[in-house]
């Protein structure tokens, strides 16, 4: 994979690039310290915050027009849950996507999730990622894999359609997509979910769910700079185990505000095979 | 390019906002892999990471219409997105107008005129072409006007505004006639006539950005609502940004009550009543903001001192103790109590109210016991308060046009309503059927579905189907619906994405925004717009129109609007969408602005000694200037249309404006015109009679609105019917338990219009007593998506996709067993007040 070899430009032209830089941006880091935070990788990561989520769905439809999302699943969805006895009830809207998590709970040193650690085409062949100033990293491709800044992806081209994946990934945010056929056998489905809007966020612009969030309960960032909202969020928060399923020990890289310690309740596990994981809208 | 200052963008985006002007698109990457992303504004390929053409635009699932940027590649329309630079949106939409693309590319989609062959309601089609469609109706049109009965022709419309509604009525007028319907009624009209009433215009907007306080009434604003986007973002931002307090009031938990810090429980129809207990706290306390008293008319001495005006309102609300209201409306009188001193000691505060306030009888009272809790609070038309909206104002070509005519049937039947101002839509079918007004010899509709979206589906039906009453029906559409399938014509009509418009919906910032569609892609098949098929007419008809088409009125438009034209008009529109007056002041208090001596000495100019206002009689049907004193200013008929100010305590200002009835300029609350016609004078209490006589095994049947559709246009696509396509009613499990049933079970809900079987789903989340049927769902006609079956028309798509639809629940719909009642002050459909019994089926 070479998404991010044409990257190479430096921070000042690719700033350029973009043609403005907002006003106000005293409330940001000095370009100083912006340029030393991006001389690491990046860590993309996604903090949701559940005071904001109206569980109003756009996210869940951006997402099937961004990616051509088939009937049938979703990329991403919202759970409800309605809590308590009248009169004293509340409702919790849970977002739930792939939670692009670095490790394998029986292999922690193995630095993937299960569900790249079970797919049968990784390791793969070798692979380089270029960071924004130009530093080359190289790692291992396969049908489903983890790029250096944190994305968990899928190379449809050499995903042969077993399905491991899916029954790999402990959150069942994996599906088949009746639109691709898996490129190393073609009479199966390509396995499918969210890569973060690669396509987007390489391009400098916020993943297509973050972008139409009416309550911006979606955030999106780097969590390698100590500057940015995500990073400041998890640390004001104390978010590093606000994950769903911590007990995996997967270590996802979606956190959730949850001051009212509902993402437990809320969270319902997929039942294998179904798809009412994802429907549930007579509370919404 | 431009550089964005917007609060909400620089805290909320992932670090900074580095957004692209739209139409200005650099094809480098933006940021690559760094920490500063661009909000939106551009858009790629997942496939090929070919950037996708960026083109502003603006929505139309719902009346909000938010601003747009649509994405394509290859000539297809493929994504949509917020416009960044929209004040109105600050670029986000919701998921109806993400699933705008699913409008577009329905296969069911209606692509070419069609002409009834079989009876009415046998399905039975043939494709036409334009000419012979145009003909055919022109053909039924042209012997009307020769006849000198143009008001024949009878055009009545769902979504219609700004410019296509413009476009609309000035063919109408030059064609002659003004029997044209809405359907306002069915949606919010009350709360409109009832604040025409009160502070003179209508729409009120929130200033969530100030507020330090909120209230909210029968709305599920977070949700779904008529300037949703820009509302509820506001909201979320100042609950959980500033920690303002929210409490919700309504039957049930709605995903807007969920975030508040409470939610109230409160008894159907009731809300009002609640109100004016709060108001009786803050007056029986002293809690009142004096502010706003000297504006306020509210008894019968329009010289009232404050002290007589403060024991008025005293002696109005002494009835509606905290205790009463509990017992009414199961709020208790302790939290009455506790909410009406914090919301009156707030600096400011935002009183919401909607559907679930004002779809009663006497909705558009209890809408007046809302504004009166908020104008003792001194929260009206100020910083942090509600606020009278501010849309754009437009100026657009007017064709030449006869003295139109028009039949008596837009209006309810005689006596039935006291102020109609935005017309009784739900009784029109019921007039053309009773024929005492006369009856339309041609019935055309676009953008609405008369028989899916009024109470009583069954005989709305028969009406239609009936074509000895209605004889020549014609319809311009995208979608064979419960309407169009019995029409004579369907004409395709063009989807929002592929047409010109100009835009005026409220903003909530109290700056007015202009804004702009224009087709992303080239019009489907044979589809045309509405305004260019009535070009297409007048040609036939030999009316001469001051616009070549559609575009040309836009184009026009934007050369003659003030600001817009300055800015480059139509081809500034084009390229960036929005525009707004960067020096503007939001619009707060204008009720305090003096009127100059001069405007009160001008030609016409008159004083009412009654009602203490200066107004012009020339603008008024008054023939002579003896006739408009004699009669005086409240009885002359369109007297407001000559308002110039108010006398308030020996000065003239301004006011609170009269747009629609004869008010004064006081914010009437003691109204001499409800009182003419027999209705509270004062803002009351008033109990649902189908209510009070309610037998103990009868249930309140209540609808509401979700967020992933519209009422009746948005069930065939797709990826809204995929998350939303089933309807059971929520019930108690209390209310559930006493009737035996447990969640799923499958029940009849019945009255004496009929019944509908539906499923119970038991939830803590509503209160006992009720049963609530969402609608938008349970459609009989509304393509494979909707309702399960292809249109039976010729020439209808395939879809892939198709293959991957997984559900056959298609819901109910709970119209059948509403009347069609009108609120007897607004003609306000109203929607709440149904009873019915359930059992298990």
């Amino acid at each position: 994979m070479t998404e991010m070899t044409k990257s190479t430009i430096g921070r000042r032209q690719v700033l350029k690039g973009a043609g403005v830089v907002a006003a106000g941006t005293a409330a940001l880091a000095t370009p100083v310290k912006q340029a030393e935070a991006a001389k690491k990788v990046p860590r993309w990561a996604m903090v949701m915050d559940l005071r904001r989520c109206i569980g109003c769905s756009a996210c869940t439809v951006a997402c099937k027009a961004e990616n051509n999302v088939s009937l049938g699943r979703f990329r991403t969805v919202i759970q409800h849950k309605m809590i308590g006895t009248f009169p004293n009830v509340t409702k919790v809207n849970l977002p739930l996507m792939c939670n692009h998590c670095t490790s394998n709970k029986e292999d922690a040193s193995a630095k993937v999730p299960p569900c790249v650690k079970i797919c049968p085409e990784y390791p793969g062949e070798r692979q380089t990622y270029v960071t924004p100033e130009g530093k080359k990293i190289r790692y291992r491709g396969g049908a489903t894999y983890r790029r250096p800044d944190g994305l968990i992806l899928v190379d449809v081209e050499k995903c042969i359609g077993c399905g491991k994946c899916i029954d790999g990934c402990p959150y069942g945010v994996r599906s088949f997509d009746p639109f691709t056929k898996a490129g190393k056998k073609p009479e199966k489905q390509a396995v499918d979910k969210c890569d973060f809007c690669k396509h987007r966020i390489d391009n400098g612009v916020e993943p297509a769910c973050v972008n139409t969030c009416q309550g911006r309960a979606r955030i999106f960032g780097d969590l390698n700079d100590p500057e940015s909202e995500v990073a400041k969020l998890v640390k004001e928060h104390n978010l590093e185990k606000s994950v769903l399923l911590p007990e995996e020990k997967t270590n996802p890289h979606v956190f959730y505000i949850d001051p009212d310690n509902l993402l437990k309740t809320a969270y319902r596990q997929r039942e294998k095979g179904k798809l009412d994981h994802y429907v549930d809208t007579l509370d919404g | 390019m431009k550089s964005l200052n917007r609060r909400n963008f620089m805290s909320l985006s992932a670090a900074s906002g580095a957004v692209l002007a739209a139409g200005a698109v650099d094809s480098r990457p933006a940021l690559a892999g760094s920490v500063t992303f661009a909000k939106g504004g551009r858009d790629f390929s997942p496939v090929t990471g070919r950037e996708r053409k960026a083109i502003p635009t603006a929505c139309w699932q719902c009346v909000t219409r938010d601003s747009l940027i649509g994405f394509v590649e290859d000539g297809r329309l493929v994504k949509l997105e917020g416009h960044p630079e929209s004040i109105r949106t600050n670029g986000v939409i919701c998921a109806k107008g993400q699933a705008g693309v699913n409008q577009v590319y329905f296969p069911d989609r209606i692509l070419h005129p069609l002409r009834r062959v079989g009876k009415r309601g046998e399905h039975k089609w043939k494709r036409i072409s334009w000419d012979e469609a145009l003909d055919e109706i022109a053909a039924r049109l042209k012997p009307l006007r020769d006849a000198g009965t143009p008001e024949k022709f009878m055009f009545q419309y769902g979504r219609m505004k700004a410019s296509q509604s413009k476009v609309m009525s000035d063919f109408m007028a030059a064609y002659g006639t003004k029997t044209i319907g809405n359907h306002t009624s069915i949606c919010e009209g009350g709360k409109w006539t009832s604040q025409e009433l009160m502070w003179g215009g209508h729409y009120d907007n929130w200033d969530f950005d100030k507020t330090d306080f909120v209230l909210i009434f029968g709305s599920n604003m977070l949700n779904t609502h008529t300037n949703h986007i820009p509302v509820a973002q506001k909201l979320i931002e100042a609950h959980v940004g500033r920690k303002v307090p929210v409490y919700v009031f309504d039957v049930r938990l709605t995903n807007t009550a969920a975030h508040a810090d409470e939610w109230i429980p409160i008894n159907v129809g009731k809300d009002g009543l609640v109100a004016l207990s709060m108001v009786n706290v803050i007056m029986n306390e002293g809690l009142y903001k004096k502010d706003l008293f000297k504006f306020m008319k509210v008894s019968a001495d329009r010289k009232a001192s404050m002290d007589e005006k403060i024991a008025a309102v005293k002696e109005q609300v002494a009835k509606f103790t905290p205790e009463f209201a509990e017992k009414e409306s199961m709020v208790p009188a302790g939290k009455i109590r506790d909410l009406a001193r914090r919301f009156a000691k707030s600096k400011s505060g935002v009183v919401v109210s909607y559907r679930g306030t004002i779809a009663h009888q006497h909705g558009a009272d209890q809408e007046r016991a809302m504004m009166l809790l908020a104008a003792v609070t001194g929260n009206v038309n100020s910083p942090g308060g509600r606020c009278q909206g501010v849309g754009a104002g437009w100026k657009s070509p007017k064709s030449k046009h006869p003295k139109a005519r028009a039949l008596d049937i837009n209006h309810g039947f005689p006596g039935q309503v006291a102020y109609p101002t935005h017309k009784v839509s739900n009784q029109v079918l019921k007039m053309i059927k009773d024929g005492r007004n006369g009856r339309p010899e041609v019935y055309m509709w676009a953008c609405y579905n008369p028989v899916y979206v009024n109470g009583e589906v069954n005989e709305n039906r028969e009406i239609m189907m009936d074509e000895s009453i209605m004889p020549f029906l014609v319809c311009s559409t995208i979608v064979y619906d419960e309407s169009s399938s019995l029409a004579d014509i369907i004409v395709p009509d063009v989807t929002y994405l592929e047409r010109w418009d100009w835009e005026d919906m409220v903003s909530p910032t109290q700056v007015a925004e202009y804004y702009f569609r224009q087709p992303l892609i080239k019009p489907l098949g044979e589809s045309r717009d509405f305004g260019d098929m009535c070009v297409g007419l007048a040609k036939r008809l030999g009316i001469e129109l001051a616009w070549k088409d559609k575009e040309d009125f836009v184009r026009q438009s934007c050369e003659m609007t003030p600001g817009v034209k300055e800015a480059g008009g139509f081809e500034y529109m084009k390229k960036h969408g929005v525009w707004h007056d960067k020096n503007a002041n939001p619009d707060y208090l204008a009720f305090e602005t003096r009127i100059p001596a001069s405007a009160l000495e001008a030609d016409g100019v008159i004083f009412d000694e009654a009602s203490g206002v200066y107004w012009n009689w020339h603008e008024s049907k008054a023939k002579t200037e003896a006739e408009a004193k004699t009669v005086g200013y409240q009885n002359t008929p369109k007297s407001y249309k000559g308002f110039v100010g108010q006398e308030v305590d020996g000065e003239v200002y301004r006011g609170f404006k009269p747009d629609a009835v004869n008010k004064s300029g006081f914010l009437e609350f003691y109204s001499e015109l409800m009182k003419a016609k027999g209705m509270p004078v004062f803002p009351t209490y008033t109990p649902i009679p189908e209510h009070v006589e309610m037998a103990p095994d009868e249930l309140h049947l209540t609808t509401y609105k979700v967020a992933v559709h519209t009422h009746s246009r948005t069930s065939h696509c797709k990826w809204l019917s995929e998350i939303y396509h089933d309807n059971p009613g929520w019930m108690n499990p209390k209310t559930a338990a006493e009737r035996g049933l447990k969640d799923g079970d499958v029940i009849r809900v019945h009255n004496k219009l009929g019944g509908i079987t539906t499923n119970v789903h038991v939830t803590e989340g509503i209160i006992p007593g009720v049963i609530a049927i969402s609608y938008h769902v349970g459609r009989e006609h509304s393509g494979r998506y909707g309702s399960g079956s292809p249109s039976p028309i010729p020439g209808v798509a395939d879809d892939p996709d198709f293959n991957n639809k997984w559900w056959d629940k298609h819901g109910v719909h709970p119209n059948a067993i509403i009347a069609s009642s009108p609120d007897e002050i607004s003609g306000q459909q109203r929607w709440m007040d149904t009873v019915v019994r359930v059992e298990k089926a």
